[in-house]
């Protein structure tokens, strides 16, 4: 582990949160913004996780603490309560886009939209 | 009782969630019972809002330690910082407190008559007991993480309330607009609270505030948290979910999420007062809100004359009221820094917002209720196919004539006496807001008196000549907000001095806010 | 007293305001029986009249939302166009308001706040 540069893990959090907004803001199908929304969640998750981490850290799982720093726990405590939350989100979000497909038989954003202006 | 006052911060949320788990068992023996517990519930937290108000207001800022061995020990011994998820319940929490029990209350008494000829209603009141939690939780809390847990609660209630009825296409989008809007607004909540953690490896609100330096990732978690607020609020330019989102959902859902816009309004107030206070340049950060605010209620209410759907032309309505508030708070902040200036205008531009707030749900509430009970009786919501109803429909008339007035901001009803705290204290900022203020109130009257001519006004059409008057417990829960409408607009003097002018003042206190959880720690 | 609201340069007592209200009712009031009384409801001193003409259904009389306000959408209408095109319903739409508002802020917080 010593050889990946410290930054590398945040740098993934950031490149998977501009590739979600990305998804979300440019791809028309319903399903794949409710996956871009998917992967901005696993991006803010990653991100919480990596930001917990001590070099040469062990995991926060002992009683008889070893030598040595310990990884933070509290950010993998936030992460466990905001991967939960967000497979409620996502369920709820599938369930409307099949009740969306079956009153206007369509997936497109903009085919199947009834209100504007 | 002492002991229930102690606990009443976890048990207001606590007994909701109770009841709302025990909603579908009590449903499945019997209608009545559920709808006995529903409303019991909600009265019962009512109850204990208004005795916790009076503790507040008495014995100062309320702190509550989940878990702890005594309630308010927040750093217990050892600890060099505050350990556990602390409800901090202060004067600005507890008024919301306040407007979301009346709300609620209103809300689902008139549900019961709305939703009566629906399924699954069941269902229904466990979505609206989960929702008036979550929205208690948002206000009470002073944990940061806490906060977004109950933020995505109450979106994830709200999204399921809005497409509850799935018979209609346009709930669906309606719903899926919404979901789609908080989640990505609450993960990015999330981000900003990561980012913050990782610098101060602190969550609560009174500690971080404590310890806040002004770096740049602070000023970005700033940013994220105020576009994200002002996303779920429906300002201006990131407001056009609201009006899909509010005109397709039952009535009673609409209230309840006005008044959730609000709780996220008071979030961003919490953000911008408390948790960054003084340590940040706050100058820059009210002119983006007033700004916003400006372009709020001016687009707010030019979109409204246009729209011919009432819930619709209703919902773009709340977004040019969001306007007026966010312009208050916008003058608050930006003299934030400028004790003179605060004194002079600043407080009263800020109470101006507050008092706002509750009048806003109160007669944006009482709007919607009336447009519902039009919708109860004619099954359309379309303004061209309206006309002549108030020869039949005397009282939703009268209310809904009350509420446009008090909305339009004319004297004697409350909207007229906010609005003048706005206006005068704005003026001295910047007349040119006042003046922007005053034309778009003028168009507002405009918009409603279409509406009310439209719908109210005219003779009698033959196709509805069979409509009568909605049922009793719809203009019960439409006379409640009607009667409280006409009180706080005849006395305001006496709703400032107990209401509004703590919450300003606990808003505007940041010390004490810190000092409650943080104390005397050597 | 309760029903004043006095905070800085603001001075607003509702009870004022009525008193006024009450005091042009009363004129308005006594106007009003200057009028003529011996009006006989039911006939055709009650009905609509428009210059002899036939008054239409009231399906076709009521003026409809759409209507109403013509002549100020005709006026505005360079506005309303400018103002309609970002309101396009959109899902994706919103989103993209959303991160352009974050720039905006972030460049206005973070290089001049």
């Amino acid at each position: 582990m010593e050889h990946i540069p410290l930054n590398f893990p945040f740098l993934a959090a950031a490149l998977l949160v501009a590739i979600s907004f990305y998804i979300i803001i440019f791809k028309k199908n319903l399903i794949k913004l409710i996956m871009g929304i998917a992967m901005l969640a696993s991006g803010v998750n990653l991100f919480l996780v990596s930001l917990g981490y001590r070099a040469g850290g062990t995991a926060p799982i002992y009683t008889d603490v070893p030598e040595g720093p310990m990884v933070l726990a509290v950010p993998q405590a936030l992460t466990l309560t905001s991967i939960v939350i967000n497979v409620a989100v996502l369920a709820l979000m599938l369930t409307m886009v099949i009740q969306i497909h079956r009153h206007t038989g369509s997936l497109d954003s903009e085919e199947s939209r009834k209100m504007k202006g | 009782m002492d002991t229930l006052i102690t606990h009443s911060s976890i048990l207001i949320i606590g007994i909701l969630l109770l009841a709302a788990f025990l909603t579908p068992l009590v449903g499945r023996v019997s209608e009545r019972a559920r709808n006995i517990l529903v409303i019991g519930s909600l009265a019962f937290a009512a109850a204990l809002v208004f005795a916790l108000a009076r503790d507040i207001s008495f014995n100062g800022i309320h702190v509550y330690a989940l878990g702890a061995s005594s309630p308010g020990l927040a750093t217990p011994e050892g600890f060099m910082v505050p350990v556990r998820i602390v409800l901090e319940v202060d004067g600005m929490s507890i008024l919301m407190g306040i407007i979301w029990s009346i709300v609620a209350l209103a809300a689902t008494v008139f549900s019961l008559s709305h939703m009566s000829k629906e399924t699954g209603q069941t269902r229904f009141y466990t979505l609206v007991l989960l929702m008036v939690a979550g929205g208690f939780g948002m206000m009470f809390t002073g944990d940061l993480f806490n906060l977004f847990v109950f933020l995505e609660i109450t979106s994830i209630s709200g999204a399921a309330l809005i497409a509850s009825r799935t018979r209609f296409a346009d709930t669906q989008e309606g719903g899926f607009k919404y979901i789609v809007i908080s989640s990505v607004a609450s993960l990015m909540v999330l981000f900003a609270i990561g980012v913050l953690y990782s610098q101060y490896n602190l969550l609560n609100v009174g500690a971080l505030a404590q310890a806040m330096q002004y770096t740049m990732l602070d000023r970005m978690a700033l940013v994220i948290l105020i576009a994200a607020f002002a996303m779920k609020l429906g300002a201006v330019p990131v407001h056009m979910w609201l009006s899909d989102a509010y005109s397709v959902a039952p009535v009673s859902v609409t209230v309840l999420l006005i008044a959730a816009s609000q709780s996220c309004m008071y979030a961003l107030m919490r953000t911008c007062f408390t948790l960054y206070g003084v340590t940040a340049d706050l100058t820059a950060v009210g002119w983006i809100i007033i700004v916003s605010g400006i372009l709020s209620m001016f687009i707010g209410v030019t979109m409204a004359i246009r729209q011919t759907d009432i819930t619709r032309l209703i919902a773009y309505n709340c977004i040019c009221e969001s306007g007026f508030m966010l312009v208050g708070i916008g003058v608050g902040l930006a003299v934030l820094a400028d004790p003179g200036a605060l004194a002079a205008y600043g407080t009263t531009a800020i109470s101006g917002a507050i008092f706002h707030m509750i009048n806003h749900a109160l007669f944006e509430g009482l709007l919607f209720l009336a447009a519902g009970a039009i919708f109860y009786r004619i099954g359309t919501r379309d303004l061209n196919q309206m006309g002549g109803l108030g020869h039949t429909m005397k009282f939703t008339a009268v209310f809904f004539l009350l509420g446009a007035l008090a909305s339009s901001g004319i004297p004697p009803f409350n909207g007229f006496a906010s609005k003048i705290l706005i206006y005068e204290s704005v003026y001295q900022f910047s007349p040119i807001l006042t003046i922007i203020g005053i034309f778009v109130s003028i168009i507002t009257l405009a918009v409603f008196i279409k509406v009310f001519f439209s719908a109210f006004a005219g003779a009698p059409l033959p196709r509805y000549k069979d409509v009568k008057e909605v049922p009793r417990t719809m203009i019960a829960a439409m006379a409640v907000l009607a009667v409280m409408i006409i009180l706080f607009g005849l006395f305001p003097g006496l709703i400032t001095d107990w209401i509004i002018r703590p919450a300003t003042d606990a808003l505007l206190d940041q010390a004490a806010y810190i000092n409650a959880i943080v104390g005397a720690i050597p | 007293m309760t029903s004043m609201l006095e905070s800085g340069y603001v001075f607003w007592n509702p009870i004022i305001w009525l008193i006024a209200f009450v005091v042009v009712l009363v004129i308005v009031f006594f106007f009003r029986r200057q009028g003529r009384q011996d009006y006989k409801k039911d006939t055709a001193q009650a009905q609509i009249f428009l210059c002899g003409e036939e008054v239409p259904e009231a399906e076709q009389r009521h003026i409809r939302a759409d209507n109403i306000y013509w002549g100020l959408f005709e006026t505005l209408k360079g506005y309303y166009d400018q103002v309609l095109r970002p309101h396009t319903g959109i899902v994706n739409d919103y989103i993209l308001w959303f991160v352009a508002v974050i720039a905006i802020s972030a460049i206005i917080i973070l290089i001049a706040g």
